[in-house]
């Protein structure tokens, strides 16, 4: 997008130097040294090893939380964004990521860390299954092909599968362990989610400056033209249902070994909608969509609408609307709020934050000159 | 304009800030009994941290809760508090909506559970989210209070390790086992008793249909069928679902839903005329005011009563109608008072008194102990808990002396009927139904639960339980 | 052997589809003649009936669909929303002029403005608008339990025109020429805030809507049951107030195709979903197709509230039904309003189907509707009655 914007006095000398993800000392020194403030997050909390309290303790589970979601939704970006197939189905291979994690680390008595890739690969596999269908099917009735899996699955893991997954009932996963290091608090599995969280996001951004990910792209932008083009449409495609459902399946996983426990009623179709909203509040197709998608809805729902304004308009409604019963103004705020800050945001960024902040990017960039 | 906006905005905050100056002490009615404070906590805050489903399917139940817990806590408060200390519990910052989504619940829970400080108690609503939280509560050393008894909540999947979580209700699958004694003692009622399950897909409507359930009720001669049927709560027709059961030889239904569940299925027994040879039965839940205004519609002075007349489950605490108690002639009064609906003055209202009433009496004996509140830790109250015996408002007993029970062991089976004109017992047609004008101008029957048996001990069923067989 | 395959593609793919026929049905064939036949005729008369309504959804979502390319999620709060506002209209004795008046200002101030707010400029308008508002206002006012039912459809189509009108125009109409993918969410975004509306005027509602009770009083038996235990062998039940809404349903149905088909709106609506600016680019006005097109979503969402909370209540799972509705939808064909049709009909026969043959097993609602789907979509990947669509680079 903004690939050929450079700052003035800034020139590629190399090819390397062009498609390089830090182009200059600068951009590098900035990145890393983001990483390790990032790390340092933990070390400011009261559960720290210092104690500080100079953070709230809150923040470290809402991070997690992020870092996870952001894992999936970045698998959705790679299927939705980059390939340009719909998908309804997410939230489907994220539970299938979440039970083979868990059946295994129970049942085989597979470390977290064996479990992770297997469930992830597993995860993979199913992903293709479903993929399938994009052979013939195309766009909304792809997604309803998907759908399918939304459904499916979780019926295989709620009834014929009991016998592992303790159907309706919640599975307990064991937290992970390292040698004698336990992994049990948010603090410690904090250094494992958000580094393999940036990690992925890293191998996401990289993908789409390989062959592949140009594939992807045009199989998203034309498929008649991509296959003209001599791409195999077919076999990329499936690939991206592949590489989505891998990322779906860390994701799960995580989140089975970070919550300690599993529910089938987690997984639902409307975790599936909220996850391809995240990637459309962030920006479908950007890298960096999902990062801004996530902690958007995330902080949203989470914190600022639970924490700022339900206490604001729960004690000021009531006063101004005495003619409603103030148990409903308190059940539908929340929904209400959520909807209405939905609606002004896609009115004002259609094209989500990601998109925003290319633009605004490309501003500073060639500032002071707007043109 | 901007300016008159300003001045609203500031009358109106000024206003709310004024009205809570006039509080005033009346003093307790002395049916309820705290004990005596030993440290004075004038000025302090104890909140009522809790999360669950208030605007999705369960709302219809769960916002009464709200409605119960906000007058209680209103009263108490007013009322001297907790040795001075003021009940709050508002929403955002101390409840949360979930939608009934496990995902919401987990987020809000992480955040309550990260607060500084840490909630030393907390309640929560469904089943669902207490088996999704069991372990977490456990780790984070916060005791639950909860009106539901799945038995993987409880005693997580070993069914043999009590947790942090403290049930106000018996087990749904000692419910059903106790009312499997109650068809039992009854063979005259119940000739050659088959029972179908028939309830919604999910942690708690597939709550009560265990192993032990079954292998239980079968050594009382009482069959349950091994093709339990699920509907969605969105169901329009469950005609198969109930001739499926009643084909394979069900005479007895048992449900493990609420509100329009047990109505639906009720209604559809009606519908297919098969009311004098099936009976229907349900967890407590199904014995609600809910279901009982639902059937408003079935009723048709030609047809009779409403379809749920004679519906059977479990009533493991005093009712609305049994005013002779003082707590319930009380709640009676104060809902009056609150201007509650018909449709809040269910279930729910009753365990909002409650909860706020055993929080006063926890924090007093935790506080009384450890000398000061901010002292109090999670694993205080779980102490407190597990070391007395309380009866709030004298609705029923909790009592976890001993710390190895978690769920209530006390049940009794009872009857919906509808009142009739007089007041004095249940209608014998539906002409002579009572019936309350509601305040959208319709009219609803008034529902009566009639004991049918005392108060007695529920067989344990916990897998590995005394009673299994 | 390649150029075999090559050469016979289309018989040897036909022969698989005949060889998986008849391999389903030789596991479902024992199956169903285990049945008695009073519960297969039950189960395929409840499962026609259900499907009406099924349709009845359906086909709101895909006049969406036709309008705009966009799926409509909002579409089960449509219904509750539309269904509370009939249930107020038609439980209260009486409504007060005030509130009748500023509906009724309110739906027609959106209607004439759809083209464009300038319309509160023009004298014509303003004057028609006035006769439409006295007219409207004095019909929601009418009191007394005998004009029940005119109050409560007028109030009903007035209240969704206006939630079809404002939703368009707030939110949908902004994004016209955006990514199809900002639309999709806005309806997400739509249903949360209906989600809150509701909640905020109805409270948590579980209402059964007394519409079907004069079907009682007309004499006619409320079920209709034949006992027929003797000779085939069970009960057959026939729900009254289904029965009702299957053939309002398919009235409703009717009336819409001859819309689409005949009237010039209706076309230009096609138009428009083809392609918006080749559309605009030959004279359509496509921000009133699209105005016209929630207006009617809305109003079919409302038809097939009221009628599904006639037959069981207007509640708060109301909104759930309308994602059972998806594979119907789908099934048939996006595009298609005889897909629509058949779709529905098809999934409540497939769901009840399914709780018959396989008991225990919860197959019916979520699993049988699914698998069914994917089958067809393999087979025909546009839907049943979808247009096949020719792409070109």
């Amino acid at each position: 997008m903004s690939a050929n914007i450079r700052p003035s006095g800034v020139f590629d000398v190399s090819y390397a130097q062009d498609i390089s993800l830090n182009r200059t000392r600068t951009d590098k020194i900035i990145a890393n040294g983001l990483f390790v403030l990032l790390l340092l997050v933990p070390l400011l909390t009261v559960e720290g090893p210092l104690g500080l309290n100079l953070l709230p303790q809150t923040w470290i589970g809402l991070m997690i939380r992020i870092a996870i979601f952001v894992i999936a939704v970045q698998g959705l970006n790679i299927l939705v964004g980059y390939t340009g197939q719909i998908s309804l189905g997410h939230a489907a291979f994220v539970a299938v990521g979440g039970y083979t994690g868990a059946v295994l680390a129970r049942q085989l008595g597979f470390s977290f860390w064996a479990a992770l890739p297997a469930a992830a690969l597993f995860t993979g596999v199913v992903g293709l299954v479903f993929g399938l269908p994009s052979l013939r099917v195309k766009g909304f009735y792809l997604a309803m092909a998907t759908l399918a899996a939304q459904f499916i699955i979780p019926w295989l893991l709620r009834y014929p599968l009991t016998p592992w997954t303790n159907g309706s009932r919640p599975l307990e996963v064991p937290p992970p362990t390292l040698g004698p290091l336990s992994f049990a608090s948010e603090n410690a599995m904090f250094y494992i989610v958000v580094p393999l969280s940036v990690f992925l996001m890293l191998a996401a951004r990289n993908m789409i400056r390989t062959r592949f990910g140009r594939a992807l792209i045009s199989i998203r932008d034309n498929d008649l033209a991509a296959e003209q083009l001599g791409i195999n449409v077919f076999s990329y495609k499936l690939q991206a249902f592949f590489i989505s459902a891998l990322y779906a399946g860390i994701a799960g996983a995580l989140l089975a070994f970070h919550d300690n426990s599993l529910s089938l009623d987690k997984f639902s179709l409307g975790l599936s909608i909220e996850f391809l909203a995240m990637l459309v509040i962030g920006g479908a197709g950007f890298p960096l969509g999902p990062l801004f998608g996530v902690s958007f809805v995330i902080l949203l729902t989470q914190d600022i609408i639970p924490n700022r304004l339900l206490p604001l308009f729960g004690s000021v409604l009531p006063t101004l609307l005495p003619f409603i019963d103030p148990v409903n103004i308190t059940s539908s705020l929340s929904p209400l709020l959520f909807g209405l800050i939905l609606v002004i945001f896609l009115i004002l960024a259609p094209r989500g934050l990601a998109y925003r902040w290319e633009i605004f990017k490309i501003a500073w960039k060639i500032r002071p000159y707007s043109h | 304009m901007k300016k008159i906006a300003l001045f609203v905005v500031l009358a109106t905050l000024l206003t709310m800030l004024a009205l809570p100056a006039v509080a005033q002490d009346a003093g307790l009615p002395d049916f309820i009994q705290h004990t005596e404070c030993q440290v004075d906590l004038t000025g302090q805050t104890i909140p009522i941290y809790h999360l669950g489903d208030l605007s999705g399917s369960y709302a219809f139940i769960t916002q009464p809760l709200i409605a119960g817990l906000g007058d209680a806590i209103k009263f108490f408060n007013e009322h001297g508090g907790v040795c001075g200390a003021t009940l709050k519990s508002d929403v955002g910052t101390e409840y949360r909506d979930t939608g009934g989504k496990r995902e919401e619940a987990q987020a809000a829970y992480d955040n309550f559970s990260s607060l500084n400080p840490k909630p030393d108690l907390m309640v929560l609503y469904a089943s669902a989210d207490a088996e999704l939280l069991r372990s977490q509560v456990a780790e984070d050393e916060i005791p639950v209070i909860i009106s539901a008894g799945s038995v993987a909540g409880l005693y997580g999947e070993d069914a043999q390790s009590p947790g942090w979580i403290y049930a106000t209700n018996p087990l749904y699958a000692d419910q059903l086992g106790s009312f499997c004694n109650f068809v039992a003692d009854n063979p005259e009622r119940f000739p050659n008793p088959t029972i179908g399950y028939i309830s919604w897909p999910g942690a708690f409507g597939e709550a009560a249909y265990t192993p032990e359930t079954i292998s239980y009720c079968a050594s009382k001669g009482v069959t349950i069928l091994d093709t339990p049927e699920y509907f969605l709560p969105t169901a329009t027709d469950i005609s198969t679902n109930v001739l499926n059961l009643v084909d394979a030889g069900a005479n007895i239904l048992y449900t493990n839903s609420l509100a329009s569940g047990p109505f639906l299925i009720a209604k559809t027994i009606v519908d297919l005329g098969l009311q004098n040879e099936v009976q229907l039965a349900g967890v407590n839940w199904a014995l609600d005011t809910s279901v009982g205004l639902l059937s408003r519609t079935a009723i048709n002075p030609d047809n009779g009563l409403p379809a749920v007349n004679g519906l059977i489950g479990s009533l493991p605490f005093y009712w609305w109608t049994e005013r002779q108690q003082p707590g319930i002639a009380f709640i009676n009064q104060q809902a009056e008072a609150n201007q509650r609906t018909l449709s809040s003055r269910n279930i729910a209202y009753l365990l909002g008194w409650s909860i706020v009433d055993m929080y006063i009496e926890i924090y007093t004996q935790t506080v009384n102990r450890v000398g000061s509140l901010e002292a109090v830790t999670g694993a205080d109250i779980k102490q407190t808990i597990e070391s007395m015996k309380y009866s709030p408002l004298g609705l029923f007993n909790f009592d976890y002396q001993g710390g190895a029970i978690r769920a209530l062991p006390d049940n009794r089976i009872a009857q919906m009927a509808f009142l009739n004109k007089a007041q004095n017992g249940p209608a014998t047609s539906g002409d002579d139904a009572l019936t309350v004008d509601l305040p959208d101008g319709t009219k609803a029957f008034v529902p009566l639960l009639i004991p049918l048996t005392p108060f007695s001990p529920a067989p344990d069923l916990r897998p590995g339980g005394a009673d299994v067989p | 052997m390649t150029t075999f395959l090559e050469t016979n593609r289309r018989s040897l793919t036909r022969a698989a589809y005949a060889v998986l026929a008849i391999l389903v049905l030789l596991w479902l064939g024992p199956l169903i003649l285990e049945q008695r036949p009073a519960r297969l005729i039950g189960s395929t008369i409840t499962g026609l009936l259900v499907g009406g309504i099924y349709s009845l959804i359906a086909l709101g979502i895909v006049v969406i669909n036709k309008a705009s390319g966009v799926f409509n999620f909002a579409h089960g709060w449509m219904m509750l929303l539309g269904g509370l506002l009939f249930y107020s209209f038609f439980a209260s004795g009486s409504v007060s002029p005030l509130a009748a008046g500023v509906l009724a200002a309110l739906t027609v101030i959106m209607v004439i403005t759809t083209a464009g707010w300038g319309a509160l400029r023009s004298p014509r308008s303003l004057a028609l608008g006035a006769v439409a508002i006295v007219v409207l206002t004095v019909l929601l006012s009418l009191s007394g339990a005998e004009w029940q039912f005119i109050r409560a459809i007028a109030g009903a189509v007035a209240g969704s025109v206006l939630v079809g009108l404002v939703v368009e125009r707030f939110t949908i109409r902004p994004l016209i020429g955006q990514p199809l993918f900002a639309m999709v969410l806005m309806t997400l975004a739509i249903s949360r805030a209906l989600n809150g509306i509701t909640q905020l005027i109805w409270g948590s509602v579980e209402i059964p809507l007394q519409v079907f009770s004069w079907v009682g009083n007309l004499g006619l038996p409320m079920p209709i049951r034949f006992d027929a235990r003797d000779t085939l062998g069970g009960i057959i039940l026939i729900r009254t107030e289904l029965l009702f809404a299957f053939a309002l349903a398919l009235v409703a149905f009717v009336a819409f195709v001859l819309f689409f088909q005949f009237t010039n709106v209706g076309l230009a609506m096609r138009a428009a979903a083809e392609d918006q600016r080749l559309a605009q680019s030959v004279g359509l006005r496509v921000r009133i197709i699209l105005a016209v097109a929630w207006a009617i979503a809305a109003l079919l969402a409302t038809a097939a509230g009221v009628l599904q909370g006639g037959a069981t209540s207007l509640s708060l799972n109301m909104p759930l039904l309308a994602l059972l509705a998806f594979p119907a939808v789908l099934l048939g064909g996006l595009e298609s309003i005889t897909g629509a049709l058949v779709g529905g009909i098809v999934i409540g026969l497939v769901q009840e189907w399914a709780n018959l043959l396989f008991p225990g097993t919860q197959a019916g609602t979520e699993l049988a509707p699914y698998v069914v789907l994917m089958a067809v979509l393999v087979i025909r990947p546009d839907g049943l009655f979808g247009q096949k669509r020719i792409e070109r680079v």
